[in-house]
């Protein structure tokens, strides 16, 4: 769950490595959104070579990206059978009943294939490359715009960059906690689902006491040190923007236009 | 229930780029109703090693043996279970564990898992609450609501119900204050003396070791570099500060008192009733010539 | 030198609990003073510092930081003169990395980026950190944490320390390191208050508050208070390993002298009493 979640970070010396956490954070969002711009298989082989190098440039191993994908195999799976059964127009090749395999069917799949395949790599490549903390200053950084709506962006920052730091703190406890109930007997691995269910409950309740001790112990300490929330705080951490990033921003904008000229 | 490691190696994620070998060539033996303490820097691989104990880790290499059942690599969960019940495992801060709605309930937790009727898991747990001396007013209560120490007896108790025949401790009275600390060492010892509960203490505190254990254990770096009677591993204080390790503060007193020409014919003693009473024949000694 | 802290009166009452916790609590602390303050679990050592800090606010009395009272509008500037560190390293690590957390309280304060960087190094080379800047909080040993949250009390240059028990959850080494650490602030001229259960610790102070039963039962020298071996087992407290040994030697049938000697007076002593034999 750790690997999951947070620390996927792997150290390299990379061109992507040193882009600025803004840069990379915005341009996986953008990548979301121009991806669904893609109509026909032109377009898919522009954006999945735009991936490939990437991903290159990363001097990650492929393997990595690959546990990226695997959790989410069997969402791929089913949305690709969704689409390919139950889709209609062009050549109906098959039908029994409700189930229909059409030509349009057919691309649709490979289309959502391609759609999962791409925003699940690009997505990891900001996680292996980018270290936890400067991807919560990026987000704060992306968030500011939302202070003029008055949404608390500093206190919503300072908030994830704790979350993450606790988080390493609460898997221990987790595993101590489960271990500890273990030896009363309890087996998490087995059992009906039901049972399963169960015994989260011996695992949960110590958890969330424990964390809700912790939170007050931080607030105590956060106090202690002066921290009374509000914008007059400054920022011990800085994030500076490089020419590597103004390039590849634009890179990614000549990708847009080429893709906007190749869709149908 | 005699407990024999046997060439026992431990490495956490095996065959991985964080492989990390937290034990290795661990051999040694803990005799039935023994009182083992297991000392060692941090770090050194102890809690790695009494995790073996009732089965929450499996060894990568080599076997453990509990009473009749051997551990190895290749042994199945379900007998790992089994292992469970025979041996108590008392965490460090055990008071996170719980987390029922009252005292009671939460000691019958163990034995209604280790399947006990409601009525005999009852039982269990108003007689473990007794042992532990719970005072009766709180055993309906929340255990949230009592104060630290007590919340760590209902812990305890929790342990106890399974009726285990060895019970490990790791560092059971981390965060009490002194009065507390002394209640829950001399409960064990209850335990150990009245109903021969094998112990195996994990701990820092070399003072613990010296009043209670009969046998030491020293890790360093996942392996065993000392293992005899407290008398043997104290008698060298150079050698202890070497691996990390601190010395009782009678044994260290002791030690002071040797280099000033001092003469302590047995080893250097381990408690101040032993020290005292050396020193008063030593000093009476004087006072009849 | 004058008081950095004075206490009048205090009287606080947890909302939950029947009694009040102090009633009519008198205390006053000389500036560049060591302080330890012992008493069992639940005797209100960590609220009575809480209070001093303004984190809790008391039904009555007064209380004084460097002259300026301890009110709602000051309190951040009390809070400025009064570092504290707590006894869980884990929960009050701010921060994923090391550097960001020693930063923190100057965050707080709005000081300018270079003046933080400069402070960050500063801090962290007097507790002797400065190889663990970019460090994961997680890696670190409990002493080195410990350490870390020592230098973000540093960088803010406040008056007064208050360790809350800081050294119970380390091992020993790591108690050490921090007991040395408390002693080189000390001489440098920081008010250090250090509530304890530790023995060795205590010794270190120039003057112990035993807490009983919400009032200062106790308020001596170290050497004073330890001679009180009955009074301290009395109140569920810890008592120095001459004392014990002392006790164990009058049960011997040896005569031992009434005032408190430290490890090594103990040892010379006995050292007289086996030459003259």
């Amino acid at each position: 769950m750790n690997k999951l979640l947070l620390g996927r970070y792997i150290h390299a010396d990379s061109f992507v490595h040193k882009l600025d956490a803004r840069a990379k954070l915005f341009l996986s969002f953008y990548f979301i959104v121009i991806i669904f711009l893609c109509n026909n298989w032109q377009t898919y082989t522009l954006l999945g070579i735009l991936t490939l190098v990437s991903v290159v440039c990363s001097k990650i191993k492929l393997k990595f990206f690959w546990d990226g994908i695997r959790p989410l195999v069997w969402l791929i799976i089913f949305t690709v059978v969704l689409q390919l059964f139950f889709s209609s127009g062009g050549h109906v090749y098959w039908q029994w009943g409700i189930f229909r395999i059409t030509s349009l069917g057919i691309e649709n799949a490979i289309y959502i294939f391609c759609r999962f395949v791409l925003i699940v790599c690009m997505s990891t490549l900001l996680t292996l490359t980018t270290p936890p903390l400067q991807i919560a200053d990026g987000m704060e950084a992306l968030m500011k715009p939302l202070k003029k709506v008055k949404v608390p962006v500093d206190e919503i920052a300072l908030m994830l960059s704790i979350a993450l730091r606790f988080v390493p703190t609460l898997m221990d406890e987790t595993t101590k906690i489960m271990n500890a109930q273990r030896s009363r007997g309890v087996n998490f691995e087995e059992g009906s689902l039901w049972h399963r269910a169960k015994m989260l409950v011996p695992l949960l309740i110590p958890l969330f006491v424990s964390s809700f001790n912790r939170a007050e112990d931080l607030a105590i300490a956060m106090e202690a040190r002066g921290y009374r929330g509000g914008s007059h705080r400054t920022k011990y951490r800085q994030q500076v923007w490089h020419r590597n990033d103004t390039l590849v921003m634009m890179l990614f904008a000549v990708v847009t236009g080429l893709l906007i000229y190749l869709r149908k | 229930m005699q407990i024999t490691f046997e060439k026992l190696g431990f490495t956490y994620q095996p065959g991985t780029p964080l492989a990390f070998t937290a034990l290795k060539d661990v051999s040694f033996t803990i005799a039935e109703h023994s009182y083992t303490a297991i000392v060692g820097h941090t770090g050194s691989g102890k809690s790695t090693l009494i995790q073996h104990l009732n089965g929450l880790l499996k060894p990568t290499t080599g076997t453990v043996q509990i009473g009749e059942q051997v551990i190895t690599s290749a042994t199945s969960n379900k007998d790992l279970n089994k292992l469970r019940r025979k041996v108590g495992y008392v965490f460090q801060f055990p008071e996170a564990q719980l987390f029922e709605e009252t005292v009671l309930k939460d000691i019958e937790f163990a034995p209604l898992n280790f399947g006990y009727s409601p009525k005999e898991a009852r039982q269990i747990a108003i007689e473990q609450a007794q042992a532990v001396q719970l005072p009766t007013d709180v055993w309906e209560k929340s255990p949230f609501e009592l104060s630290g120490g007590q919340m760590r007896r209902v812990a305890i108790a929790g342990i106890l119900a399974m009726k285990p025949e060895v019970l490990v401790l790791d560092e059971p009275t981390a965060g009490l204050d002194p009065q507390g600390s002394r209640e829950i060492m001399s409960l064990f010892q209850r335990l150990h003396q009245e109903q021969g509960l094998t112990i195996v203490l994990v701990t820092h505190n070399m003072n613990d070791v010296a009043d209670y254990a009969d046998h030491v254990v020293v890790l360093e770096k996942g392996t065993v570099v000392g293992d005899g009677q407290p008398r043997e591993i104290f008698a060298d204080p150079q050698w202890l500060t070497d691996h990390h390790l601190g010395l009782p503060q009678t044994t260290a007193f002791a030690y002071q008192l040797q280099q000033r020409g001092f003469v302590f014919t047995e080893g250097l003693p381990l408690t101040e009733k032993q020290l005292a009473h050396e020193l008063a024949m030593m000093l009476k000694g004087g006072n009849n010539q | 030198m004058g008081k950095i802290i004075e206490v009048k009166d205090l009287t606080f009452h947890y909302p939950d609990q029947k009694e009040p916790l102090f009633d009519q609590l008198s205390l006053s602390i000389e500036r560049g003073q060591w302080v330890a303050i012992i008493g069992h679990n639940g005797s209100g050592k960590s609220t009575l510092v809480r209070i001093i800090d303004g984190l809790l606010a008391p039904q009555a009395g007064t209380i004084f930081v460097d002259g300026m009272p301890v009110t709602p509008e000051n309190i951040w500037q009390i809070r400025e003169k009064i570092g504290m560190v707590f006894q869980n390293p884990d929960n009050q690590f701010v921060s994923a990395d090391v550097e960001g957390d020693v930063a923190f309280g100057m965050e707080n304060l709005g000081l300018d980026r270079d003046v933080m960087k400069y402070r960050v190094d500063q801090a962290l080379r007097k507790v002797n950190m400065e190889d663990f800047k970019g460090h994961d909080p997680s890696r670190l040993s409990g002493g080195q944490k410990q350490r870390v949250a020592i230098a973000g009390v540093l960088t803010l240059r406040p008056d007064v320390i208050i360790f809350d028990e800081a050294t119970s959850m380390l091992d020993p080494e790591g108690r050490q390191d921090i007991i040395k650490l408390m002693t080189k602030l000390h001489k440098k001229g920081y008010t250090l208050i250090s509530i304890t259960h530790n023995i060795d610790e205590a010794a270190m102070a120039d003057r112990v508050c035993v807490i009983d039963d919400g009032k200062i039962a106790a308020d001596s020298s170290p050497a004073e208070i330890f001679a009180q071996e009955k009074e301290l087992i009395a109140m569920g407290l810890d008592v120095p390993y001459s004392e014990r040994l002392k006790d164990e030697l009058l049960h011997n049938g040896i005569e031992v002298p009434h005032e408190y000697l430290t490890e090594k007076g103990m040892v010379d002593w006995l050292c007289k009493l086996h030459s003259k034999n």
